[in-house]
This record gives C-alpha cells, sequence and structure tokens, in this order.
C-alpha cells in the first residue's frame, strides 16, 4: 500500500526535478554574475577585462600624450594568437581604439579602403602630400598556459601588449594582463 | 562507534576550515613619503554581507598625466577566508550625465583574508567629474 503512494509521488517529482533546474532563455549583460567561466576557451568578459586592464594602464602613464600634435594617431599591428583556439583579435584591440578614441587622446588610422581611396584621390586632385603617419602602432600577443594536477585544470590567458612609438622606434608602454581560471569543469557565475 | 564516526567528521571539517582560511601579512614603510588625497565619500548599503566581509576602507584620487580623473578605493577583507565579488565603475560629467563608456565590464576581483587591497580606475575622458564604484559578490 505504501510503495502505491510512493511511487506515484516519485514519478511526479522527477520532472519536476528536471524543470528545476531548466533555465529559460534571457537576455544577459557581459560581465555579470551570470557568466559562464569556461576552462579551456577566452570567453567575452576576458577580453573585455584584457582591454580594461590595458587602457587603464596605457593613459596612466601618459605614453599616448607625448605626441607633437595630439590626438595621436594610432595604427593597430599584429596581435599574435598563440593560443589553441581561433581568436578573433578585433574582440580586444576594438574594445581598446573605442575607449581611446572616447578618450580623446588618439585615434585610430582608418582600415576602410573606400576612406583611404577617397583621401588618395583627395591628395591627388589637390596635389599634396598630406598623408600623416601613425604616432604609435599596437601590438600583441595571447598566449595560453594549461596546468593539470589530478582533474584540476588550471588556464592562463595572457595578453601582452605594446605601443610602439614609430618614429624613434622604441616601445613607449607595455602591458600584461592576466586572467587564469582553475576548475574541474566550466561553470555558470565567477 | 558514534564517537568516533563524530571525531572523524568534526577532524574532517577542522581540516575543511583550515583549507578555507589563509590571511595576509602585510608589512610597509611608517613614514610615509606620498600623501594621499583622500574624498569624502557617500555610501548606499543594500548587502550589509558583503559590506561586513569586504568593506571600503576609502577613497582617493589623482589626475593622470594626460589630465583624466583617476580614483583609487581601499578594500579590507574583514574575515579570515578568500572573498570574490565583482566592481564596476561608473563615471559622470559635469551636468551629472552618465558618460558612455566601452570599457565598463565588471571586474572579477579577489580578495585574501584579512587583506588590503586597491582597486582602480581612469575616467573615459577629461569632462568626468563624478563617479559611483558598485560592488557585488560572488555567489
Amino acid at each position: 500500500m505504501k510503495n502505491k503512494i510512493l511511487i506515484p509521488l516519485i514519478v511526479a517529482a522527477i520532472p519536476a526535478l528536471f524543470t528545476g533546474c531548466a533555465t529559460d532563455a534571457h537576455y544577459v549583460q557581459t560581465g555579470d554574475k551570470e557568466q559562464i567561466v569556461s576552462l579551456g576557451q577566452i570567453n567575452i568578459q576576458d577580453y573585455a577585462n584584457a582591454a580594461n586592464a590595458a587602457v587603464k594602464e596605457m593613459l596612466d602613464s601618459g605614453a599616448i600624450d607625448k605626441v607633437a600634435n595630439p590626438p595621436a594617431l594610432l595604427e593597430l599591428s599584429r596581435i599574435v594568437n598563440n593560443t589553441s583556439q581561433q581568436v578573433d583579435t578585433d574582440l580586444l584591440t576594438k574594445k581598446i581604439s573605442i575607449a581611446l578614441l572616447q578618450s580623446g587622446k588618439a585615434q585610430t588610422k582608418t582600415v576602410d579602403s573606400k576612406a583611404t581611396g577617397y583621401k588618395q584621390e583627395g591628395e591627388f586632385m589637390n596635389d599634396q602630400k598630406t598623408t600623416r603617419m601613425p604616432d604609435f602602432t599596437l601590438s600583441g600577443k595571447i598566449i595560453e598556459t594549461v596546468d593539470r594536477a589530478g582533474n584540476t585544470r588550471r588556464t592562463t590567458y595572457s595578453f601582452q601588449l605594446s605601443l610602439n612609438d614609430t618614429k624613434a622606434g622604441v616601445q613607449v608602454w607595455e602591458g600584461e594582463k592576466e586572467i587564469g581560471k582553475q576548475g574541474t569543469r566550466s561553470s555558470v557565475g565567477f | 562507534m558514534k564517537i568516533l564516526k563524530l571525531f572523524s567528521l568534526v577532524l574532517a571539517g577542522g581540516a575543511l576550515a583550515l583549507t578555507g582560511c589563509s590571511t595576509v601579512n602585510t608589512v610597509e614603510n611608517a613614514q610615509k613619503e606620498g600623501q594621499r588625497n583622500m574624498i569624502s565619500d557617500q555610501r548606499v548599503i543594500t548587502d550589509a554581507g558583503l559590506n561586513r566581509k569586504v568593506a571600503i576602507v576609502g577613497v582617493n584620487s589623482a589626475m593622470t598625466p594626460g589630465g583624466l580623473l583617476k580614483v583609487q578605493v581601499e578594500l579590507e577583507n574583514h574575515t579570515h577566508s578568500l572573498q570574490r565579488f565583482l566592481y564596476h565603475f561608473e563615471w559622470f560629467d559635469a551636468n551629472g550625465m552618465q558618460v558612455n563608456n566601452i570599457i565598463s565590464a565588471s571586474v572579477p576581483e579577489q580578495i585574501e583574508g584579512k587583506e588590503s587591497k586597491f582597486i582602480y580606475s581612469i575616467a573615459p575622458n577629461p569632462s568626468c567629474r563624478d563617479f559611483r564604484v558598485k560592488f557585488i559578490e560572488a555567489d
């Protein structure tokens, strides 16, 4: 008799249990409390944090202020990807160039072919050579290091960036942000 | 038998508690050369639990060489265990309007037991006059 009551109860409880675990799709903000922390890959908030650190350090150093004609002209150079995954480096560099543009401290040299074409056409028509060389270039590297101890895995992503003075040929600022994640599996929350 | 079980449980609990607790010892120069420009702050505490664990000690500001406002917040972990939280800076111009900032993501941070730590941010542009820092405890 007891079993007759207990079994239907258990059967009814199982779907309820699964419903409780399911999460309906909803919009989230980058870097919120619910962010997914992946052990084996760079998450969107990792790019934001690396860019945040780079911009803060770069602006704090004052290196970008030392130009004859402010705002400085910046050209984005190569970001080497030394990780095991395919990385769109624009996720890092675009945030940095937008932040520098918003600060009023630097402008980025356009990579748009149409804009460059119009500029060259204007120079040709007016017989002018007014091309301004970039004051700085921004280059860097993303490196992945993996350590294991039993089931625990630690992945560290090092975002190394250099601001290079094109006239002097020296690096006027260098920054490195290490983002480390450790655990046995990816999780939600930080 | 019961006592043996209880004893092993207490031992296991003690070991866990010891693993979770590690505090920080510090040393610094007594005669300070630098002078911090401390600013009076206004606090809104909605998470008293977080405030009890990780307290705001003080806020100071300075200007960067390029004329941007730099704000530094000193935090102190009042507990004996590591605490994780997110912080987020917001910036406002002279009219009190919030300034759009691409680098506005919340930054994950952790602080060891009894550790004192500084976090800082730089205003996104020279028009920024005021700021607000938000703290959220990790689950």
